[in-house]
């Protein structure tokens, strides 16, 4: 049928009001305003969360291009059979085989995130994935050597980082197997097309994820900064001199402020007031739950996902962390 | 999201990237060795963008709307955000603001294995972290006798006199950490001044919360350096 309503072609050319003619306002709108608004918007306050703001999407941004462009390849290259064999049949093996793996790559959190779904969509278990997108940004070369030279006084703080990290990572990913049910958690559909040659399929998938993953990531980049230029620093002084709520408060500041896994270590460094502990339970929860983290699961997952999968990292972390900091440091 | 959308959002943050590399102020966010990084990325996202707009005017021609490789999600609008906060807002380096945030006390990292004399000059230029180590952990005594030179901003003590101050990045200025010595005998500055200090070490309280102080023989006004971390 070529018959086109009137009301259908009314609805297709207002849809054709869209993105591009959107962008050509807001381009306008910059040149014209700039001036403008460049003085209006000096507030030092507003300067310091917006140079923050640029600087954990910026730094991001090549992490997540980097995990954007593996999935991708993953998805376009990799043959699915290959993940039945380079994995043990059982799922309850392959967690803690994933969770190993993570190791390997050599990233922080925002690329472990498009990896894993692709993982899942190329049928490796979610249980596994889950484990692997866990453990990646915690126990990879980068983050561990950062972490000796960050602590040059303490070498079992980057121990207790590796071991609580990946036990933390396969008790969650056991966790989700026990568990965990297949209508919480949207599997990301594998963009191959039969018949299309293989780097379209590669391109297309990056564009996409680089886009979803992407917005999702400014998300959370925007609420890292509102609170790095909100939480007093008084407020930490009088968590610090409780044992417990220091634990409990760096694990929530790690969630809050976002910070990159390859760096983190630094900044624990620097919280001095604090107990070894309360520096390790930081480092720990910082690279499996964080704001930006949270944003990138929920677009790449689901929401119903989000909300089970990172409180229960959360707390599993924060109870490793308190293990491993008692027993090791 | 329309493919040619998709491409152009994805050519505004890669020349976004490019600009703020190109430009040199990308340092105001990221360490100076993110460098060939970023542009490695702004590349990836330029490519990106090409492929995208080659095929939207290939599917144009032939009337073909694509084989539906999912919608992207609104979501992908936020990414022209970072865009128009650096033109509208057109932040800059982090300075005495988020010093005064941190605590007063030296961030002192670690105990170093073995302090180096410093290396010759008159006067010699110290980093403030390496000045703050040298003060705390080595009880000042590879400072003592020399004059030394600090470079830095200016953080007023809301209490009389002022720091000076920089920051330090371990990755990007989300984790900057603010490295400072109290300035003895300077006039007062406004803040985030730019200064050479010219002065020498003196002792003050001792131990890991210690704040490390310097007596000026001279505080000069500089503009501010190309790379404004340490």
């Amino acid at each position: 049928m070529d018959v086109v309503t009137e009301a259908e072609a009314k609805e297709a050319s207002r849809r054709r009001i869209g993105g591009i003619e959107v962008l050509a306002v807001i381009t306008v709108a910059l040149v014209l305003l700039q001036p403008y608004l460049v003085g209006r918007l000096s507030n030092p306050a507003l300067q310091a969360g917006a140079t923050v703001f640029v600087s954990i999407v910026i730094q991001a941004l090549p992490f997540l291009v980097l995990g954007v462009v593996l999935s991708a390849a993953i998805a376009a290259f990799v043959p699915a059979t290959f993940w039945e064999k380079a994995l043990p049949k059982r799922p309850g093996l392959a967690v803690p085989v994933a969770g190993c793996a993570g190791a390997v790559l050599p990233g922080c959190e925002c690329a472990s995130v498009p990896v894993s779904g692709s993982l899942m969509s190329r049928g490796v278990a979610p249980a596994a994935a889950l484990a692997f997108l866990l453990s990646a940004p915690a126990i990879n070369p980068i983050v561990v050597v950062s972490t000796v030279v960050a602590f040059p006084g303490e070498p079992m703080m980057a121990v207790a980082r590796f071991c609580a990290s990946l036990v933390t990572a396969v008790v969650v990913g056991w966790l989700w197997l026990k568990w965990g049910r297949g209508q919480w958690l949207r599997v990301p559909k594998s963009r191959h097309v039969e018949g299309q040659a293989p780097w379209q399929t590669f391109a297309a998938a990056a564009t996409h994820d680089l886009l979803h993953a992407g917005g999702f990531l400014v998300v959370g980049g925007l609420a890292a900064a509102i609170l790095n230029v909100a939480v007093p620093q008084e407020w930490l002084q009088t968590l610090a001199d409780h044992p417990a709520l220091a634990i409990i408060g760096l694990a929530l500041l790690a969630v809050l402020l976002s910070i990159c896994s390859e760096a983190d270590a630094f900044v624990a460094a620097s919280l001095t007031q604090f107990s070894l502990t309360a520096r390790l339970a930081f480092l720990v929860v910082g690279p499996m739950v964080d704001l930006k983290l949270i944003s990138l699961q929920a677009g790449t997952f689901g929401k119903s996902f989000m909300y089970r999968f990172a409180p229960t990292t959360f707390v599993v972390a924060v109870m490793m962390a308190t293990l491993f900091g008692w027993w090791l440091l | 999201m329309r493919r040619d959308v998709q491409a152009a959002v994805l050519l505004l943050l890669g020349s976004l990237l490019l600009r703020l590399t190109l430009g040199g102020s990308y340092v105001y966010f990221v360490k100076v060795s993110m460098k060939p990084i970023l542009l490695v990325t702004a590349a990836v996202l330029i490519a990106l963008a090409g492929w995208n707009l080659w095929q939207a005017w290939r599917n144009s021609e032939s009337h073909d709307d694509g084989h539906g490789h999912g919608a992207v999600p609104r979501v992908a609008w936020l990414l022209v955000l970072p865009v128009l906060v650096v033109f509208l807002v057109s932040p800059r380096p982090l300075g005495a603001y988020t010093a005064a945030r941190q605590l007063a006390t030296a961030p002192v990292v670690a105990e170093p294995a073995e302090l180096l004399p410093l290396p010759a000059g008159d006067p010699v230029d110290v980093p403030i972290a390496d000045y703050i180590t040298r003060a705390i952990w080595g009880q000042g005594q590879t400072l003592e006798d020399r004059s030394i030179r600090l470079t830095g901003l200016v953080t007023p003590d809301p209490d009389g006199g002022w720091w000076v101050t920089r920051l330090g990045l371990a990755c990007c200025a989300a984790d900057a950490l603010s490295f400072r010595a109290r300035v003895l005998d300077a006039e007062p500055l406004p803040a985030n001044t730019w200064v050479e200090v010219t002065g020498r070490w003196v002792p003050g309280d001792s131990g890991n919360a210690a704040i490390p102080l310097i007596e000026a023989d001279d505080v000069s006004r500089i503009p501010e350096p190309s790379n404004p971390y340490e």
